[in-house]
């Protein structure tokens, strides 16, 4: 059993984690907003980006902020949205499956996923244009069950955070890991600009390093819950 | 960039909650409720698969035959024919079959997008709806304002029934009359030619009452304006019933292929056999019986009462020099096949006479329909059971449309101007091949806002070339909205691109004609919804017009098309809208036929304003056509819109009432108003002038469909596709040896206005003097399937790897010019002389 | 839409799709076995009067199966003889034949050439036992794979004469002794419809009758009826493919024309007859 310090420290780890995949969420979601930029642009969040070795250019912090949205909308039109050749953001097109059922939009990937999010009792937003399985909606899903865990750390000793930890895993397991680091790759090799393609490799680093803390934590946190 | 560390991790996961927490605006919101999960338990996502099966239309071509959509777990699985349909029996092509890969297409356009760049640079930026509307409702308000809302040009390519009647109306009601067809390029001739006969338009073949199919340049078993429902009545008539089937093509089409009988026919020449036809019969006195009772409605002297007896004189005065030996020559069909078909039509009755685009796409093209018509009518073999028929499609009521006056610019949609070359005197259906030449040589201030709806100008008319440089030209065209579902030749030159939904994901009702002449009514649903940002042009029209101000009883196309359904007589009764949503088709159970006997009450010439005009025998009321006292019904503008009945003998009949054209009632053969406009009244043969001093080493260049593509929108499916890849051309092995050219060998086709290169196929199969190429193929845009164009970076299709084709077609449009038949303005497509040699 | 209908041995269904829909739904078990009855034995006959090439079956089929790109589980050939102005074009729709095997013997070669036959369960269908294997034919006649078992050495491509069976890149197999990594794919009579009532996805789908699918067993049915019209058993010479080769398929043409004489492929040359199983308009 977990220790009021500890139970407070796991909920503040989720806390934190969420908050990542709140952020990547928003950042893959649409384009660059002066909002986001703005946030981005602020010394806390570019101290982090300077430690974690970001590199999104001088331009980025220098050149008007409008001239900067436009070009980062059309990056973004370009790389996610087409029309022609574009790196769609969607799991049913990159997730090579065994079966072949991929590759297209609403392939089985997608079906699987919003079976998922429509299992835990979620639903999607009925103004919601996007496809069930893009990359935004994937880590939404990540941020809310993380959220749950955090929640959960908070009452009754821990007891049930595991529960969420469980499908945290399932659904990074069978779903995100599946397609995102590749697709991060693809960013990487086909951005023009710097943002989207340090983003996607910050997403790539941020998924090994969620996959590595969950796993281990995970681990810890199962021993001790069946401990008690 | 370094590696994420608990440390870093730490700030980078503060940094990124206050970002959250700045601003809700940012947040990803696409999931809504909370997560509720039994604890204690093992979360499984559900597995169970839940199958509907919905009753919709297709709509791959513009047959729209309808099919049931199988949707599992909200995905679309599988497309079969609905069995209840009277049209298709159950039945729906290979396109059909393969049209849910459209739905999921990877290279599907999702999103609205302005251009960046110079146009056709193919650079992009996605923009909201709102925004999109919003720049299209503005420019169409300054256009308003300035008492100009004709500089805005609707083009579309494919709109029927709801669509083309509710957006129409849309966009009518903006305050433009500049709309734009694509009929020209379709078979206007034909249309043309009927209206000038038995008004109205549209032939239905009663296959499954005749007795004998007589097929004149059209691959109705591959492909067809209504096809499968036709298609599998012919063959089944055929097999079943012993029906013969005989069919004259240039080459040997899959429809000439299943006939009993293949007759090579040269390009453009139907017509003469037509006439030569019509000869014999006259000759042999094949008219007697049914051809001489159908001759007392037809029209065949200048007199209309004039007695039967009169008629046929008249008729085999006309024939006289149309002899068989005369056709052979000019057709390559031999004298005594002309004479022994004529026979075997005219005295196996009932019978049809199917002749479609291969006789039409000419010179003589609407004339070339006429003379069909007088072989129709001679026999007796019109609009009775088994015969070529009026047709009947669904009668749907509309919900309200706004009325609203409109402004067209003049001198764009028919030609050109009268007295200059391809001006014509019938463009009944108009030219649309020529738009874009009108427009440039009107030159700029033309228009100001051009929307293309499902429409490619730039791929789906002749020279093709100079299509792409004139919509280049923002001088010409200052701003073009393209609304279509995939990226495509057409799309690439637009300034603004609306993503339309599928077909799968809509609603209409359908009114296609229905093979039983009964009048099938059925409808089309959303089978999913609508990916991603896409949205149903009807919709998007109906947003613009209310921001302009102008109320509609429904904001959406669904909520039009289900206001229709349920306020039509018959199907209201049924149920409306429940009862058509949960059985896709409904039908009175009752055959048109003889349409023209139809008695009119006496009331109805007692109407104010009703007169007789003794020239035509029409009464038709000249007070709300605005005529004079003494005016004639023939040279009155639009007199035919106030027909009333025309009087035979002592009765009053609804005849073969006028559409488009100022006709009287009777099936008129012989036409006032082709003789006013300086042709024969009766069908003439003219030689094409293009053709005349045709060299030994020229060729007739003629297109043609196959059974696994549409003309220009199916390319990117990947099933359909991987059959038909490319467009090889088809050139006979005595043509190919004279040339040096070997099966697969590059080639070079140069017409009068360019030069082409595509690769040969040597076939028997070809008619010598003549190269077939296909006309779907070619595409420099599109998706991967269709051009090649595929995706940057790793791999995001399985079947990728399995694409085995690197050519993807040379399109024909290249090297064939915009020219209109000389009396209805119809492209020429089969009238193009060509050289060959190899590459 | 319409009810769930049982299947009648006398005929698999013509309604097609609307029932796999529902049975789909209900989860509808395997009604195939009527032991009292006896097995059915399934055939198909082809009407080459009727086949007009349209490829509606072809496309049904790659629908129905997500079929990759390049395979193809049912073709149509074109066939062309003759010179201009009498030349001739016929349309010949190809399947697994699902042969009996020799008379001698009842195997056909795929089944006889796979090393894993009757690794697989063993089953009952009827009154009849049997096992599975990676490729086998069921007591009903139709010949099936069983990729669970299949080890990958692509001896049943080799052996069919026919050459309808591809490597399918979308089948990836288990077996840890497997040879190669991906399986293969044929034509299955739509067994899973079938199994349904529902007749085969290509029949379904043909407008114009082309197809026919159905239990010889019972001299009532549609096919029964159209061997014993044109006497399709009684002379496989003209009424099969490769008829010397003594597989006896199961896939019988009604030819009055005379169109397979036209019709021929290098069947022993492997990559020939692999490439003639292909779709393509040229």
């Amino acid at each position: 059993m977990k220790n009021n310090t500890e139970l407070k420290e796991s909920a503040e780890h989720a806390q934190q984690r969420s908050n990542v995949y709140g952020f990547l969420a928003a950042v893959y979601r649409k384009e660059l907003s002066a909002e986001l930029l703005v946030q981005i642009k602020d010394s806390p969040f570019r101290e982090v980006l300077s430690d974690l070795g970001v590199n999104l250019g001088k331009e980025f912090f220098s050149a008007p902020e409008e001239e900067l949205i436009e070009n980062y909308a059309i990056e973004y039109t370009r790389l996610f949205l087409g029309p022609g050749k574009h790196i769609s953001p969607h799991e049913s097109i990159h997730y090579e499956r065994d079966d072949g059922d991929w590759g297209t939009h609403w392939s089985a990937s997608t079906v699987e996923v919003k079976k998922f999010v429509e299992s835990l009792g979620l639903n999607y937003s009925e103004t919601d244009r996007s496809m069930p399985d893009h990359i935004s909606v994937e880590f939404e899903l990540m941020q809310k069950l993380i959220e749950k865990e955090k929640e959960e750390w908070e009452v009754n000793e821990g007891k049930d955070a595991l529960h969420y930890i469980k499908i945290e895993n399932m659904f990074m397991k069978d779903h995100i890991l599946k397609w995102i680091p590749q697709f991060c790759d693809k960013v990487i090799a086909e951005a023009e600009l710097p943002f989207y393609k340090e983003i996607a490799k910050l997403t790539k680093k941020f998924l090994e390093f969620d996959k590595k803390e969950t796993s281990v934590n995970g681990e810890e946190d199962r021993q001790k819950v069946e401990q008690a | 960039m370094a590696q994420l560390t608990r440390r870093n991790f730490m700030k980078f996961a503060v940094a990124s909650g206050a970002v959250l927490a700045a601003g809700e605006g940012m947040k990803s919101k696409a999931l809504a409720g909370d997560i509720k999960t039994q604890t204690g338990r093992d979360f499984s996502p559900t597995t169970k698969k839940e199958r509907k099966a919905i009753p919709s239309a297709c709509w791959q071509c513009v047959s729209r035959d309808s099919m049931i959509g199988f949707v599992e777990d909200g995905r679309l699985v599988k497309l079969e024919g609905q069995p209840k349909s009277i049209r298709g029996n159950g039945h729906i092509c290979a396109r059909g079959q393969a049209g849910l890969t459209s739905v999921y297409d990877p290279d599907r356009i999702l999103h609205p997008m302005k251009r960046i760049g110079p146009r056709g640079s193919g650079q992009w930026k996605r923009i909201s709806w709102d925004e999109a509307v919003g720049e299209l409702t503005s420019r169409i308000k300054k256009l308003r304002d300035a008492g100009t809302p004709e500089k805005f040009l609707y083009h579309y390519g494919r709109a029927k029934a709801s669509s083309g009647k509710l957006i129409g109306g849309m966009v009518k009601a903006t305050g433009t009359g500049s709309i734009g067809n694509h009929t020209g390029v379709c078979e206007s001739a034909k249309w043309t030619a009927q209206e000038m006969t038995w008004g109205g338009h549209f032939d239905n073949w009663d296959i499954d009452n005749t007795k004998y199919m007589l097929i004149f340049g059209s691959n109705i078993l591959e492909t067809h304006t209504n096809h499968m429902s036709v298609a599998h009545r012919i063959m089944h008539a055929k097999v079943d019933r012993g029906v013969k089937m005989v069919t004259f093509d240039v080459r040997m089409s899959n429809t000439a292929a299943k006939s009993d009988e293949y007759i090579p026919i040269k390009q453009g020449t139907d017509m003469a056999v037509f006439l030569a036809m019509t000869k014999v019969i006259l000759d042999k006195g094949l008219y007697k019986g049914a051809g001489e009772e159908f001759l007392e409605y037809c029209k065949c002297t200048e007199k209309h009462d004039d007695s039967v007896a009169n008629k046929i004189a008249a008729l085999k005065k006309h024939y006289a020099n149309y002899t068989p030996a005369w056709a052979a020559q000019i057709s390559g069909v031999p004298a005594s096949t002309i004479e022994r078909i004529a026979v075997e039509y005219a005295t196996t009755k009932p019978a049809v006479l199917i002749a479609y685009r291969g006789p039409v796409t000419t010179y003589n093209g609407t004339d070339c329909e006429r003379a069909r018509q007088v072989l129709s009518s001679i026999t007796g073999n019109v609009d009775a059971p088994g015969t070529n028929c009026k047709a009947v499609g669904a009668g749907w009521s509309s919900a309200a449309i706004p009325k609203a006056k409109t402004k067209k610019v003049k001198d764009i949609f028919d030609g050109a101007p009268k007295g200059e070359p391809e001006s014509y005197p019938f463009p009944t259906h108009h030219a649309s091949h020529q738009v874009l030449d009108r427009i440039k040589a009107k030159g700029p201030g033309t228009f100001d806002v051009a929307v293309w709806y499902c429409y490619t100008p730039v791929f789906a008319n002749g020279n093709h070339m100079r299509n792409i440089e004139i919509v280049k030209d923002e001088k010409l065209l200052p701003f073009v909205v393209s609304c279509d579902t995939s990226y495509g030749d057409s799309t690439h030159y637009a300034d603004m691109i609306m993503p339309d939904a599928t077909y799968l994901e809509r609603y209409d009702w359908e009114d296609m004609v229905d093979p039983t002449q009964i009048g099938e009514f059925y409808i089309r649903q959303a089978l999913v919804k609508p990916l991603g940002e896409a949205r149903d042009f009807g919709d998007v029209m109906i947003e613009v017009v209310n921001r302009l101000g102008i109320k509609t009883d429904y904001k959406t196309k669904e909520e039009y098309v289900k206001m229709s359904v349920d306020m039509t007589p018959g199907v209201k009764e049924a149920g409306g809208w429940a009862y058509m949503a949960k059985h896709g088709v409904w039908n009175d159970g009752k055959a048109k036929f003889y349409s023209y006997k139809k008695e009119v009450p006496a009331s109805a010439i007692k109407e104010d304003g009703v007169v007789y005009d003794e020239q035509a025998g029409v009464y038709w009321n000249a007070k709300k056509a605005h005529a004079k006292p003494g005016d004639s019904y023939f040279k009155t503008k639009n007199a035919y819109k106030y027909y009333v009945a025309t009087k035979m003998g002592n009765k009053l009949l609804a005849g073969f009432k006028p559409d488009k054209i100022n006709k009287s009632g009777y099936m008129e053969l012989w036409s006032q108003v082709v003789k006013d406009a300086g042709y024969n009244a009766l069908p003439e043969w003219i030689p094409a002038p293009n053709q005349k001093n045709m060299g030994p080493n020229d060729m007739h260049l003629t297109t043609y469909k196959v059974c696994v593509q549409t003309h220009s929108r199916t390319q990117n499916n990947k099933w359909l596709t991987e059959i038909y890849p490319n467009n090889h051309a088809w050139i006979n092995p005595k043509d190919a040896s004279k040339r040096g050219i070997g099966d697969g060998d590059k080639i070079k086709v140069k017409s009068s206005i360019a030069e082409m290169e595509t690769y040969a196929h040597v076939t028997e199969n070809a008619q010598p003097g003549h190269i077939h190429i296909s006309h779907h193929m070619g595409h420099y845009q599109y998706g991967r399937y269709a051009s090649g164009k595929r995706a940057p970076e790793g791999r995001d299709d399985p079947d990728d790897k399995n694409i085995h084709w690197k050519w993807h077609g040379s399109h024909p449009n290249q090297v064939i010019p915009n020219r209109g038949d000389r009396l209805g303005g119809f492209q020429r497509w089969n009238d193009t002389v060509v050289q060959v040699r190899k590459a | 839409m319409s009810k769930t209908k049982k299947v009648s041995r006398r005929d698999v269904l013509k309604t097609g799709g609307a029932v796999a829909a529902a049975a789909t739904v209900t989860g509808m078990p395997a009604s195939i076995a009527e032991a009292a009855t006896g097995n059915p034995r399934w055939a198909f006959v082809v009407d080459l009067r009727r086949c007009v090439g349209c490829r509606t079956c072809t496309i049904s089929c790659k629908s129905e199966f997500n079929v990759p790109l390049g395979r193809w589980r049912a073709v149509i050939k074109t066939v062309d003889w003759g010179k201009f102005p009498t030349a001739r074009r016929a349309f010949v729709p190809r399947l697994c034949n699902h042969c009996a095997g020799e008379s001698d013997t009842g195997v056909p070669p795929c089944v006889e050439k796979c090393p894993e036959a009757k690794s697989g369960k063993r089953m009952k269908l009827g009154n009849e036992r049997y096992r599975t294997g990676a490729t086998y034919k069921r007591p009903d006649g139709m010949i099936l794979v069983d990729m669970d078992l299949c080890i990958g050495c692509y001896k049943c491509i080799d052996a069919c004469p026919y050459g309808v069976r591809y490597v399918d890149p979308n089948v990836k197999l288990k077996r840890p002794d497997r040879e190669k990594d991906l399986g293969i794919g044929k034509c299955t009579f739509c067994e899973h419809r079938v199994d349904q009532g529902i007749e085969p996805s290509c029949v379904q789908a043909c407008p114009h009758e082309t197809r026919s699918f159905g239990d010889m067993n019972d001299p009532g049915s549609k096919v029964s009826k159209l061997i014993k019209e044109f006497g399709l058993d009684k002379k496989r010479a003209d009424t099969t493919l490769l008829p010397d080769e003594g597989t006896m398929p199961h896939v019988f043409y009604i030819d009055p024309e005379g169109v397979l004489d036209h019709y021929s492929f290098d069947h022993k040359n492997q990559e020939k007859r692999l490439a003639e199983y292909r779709d393509n308009i040229i």
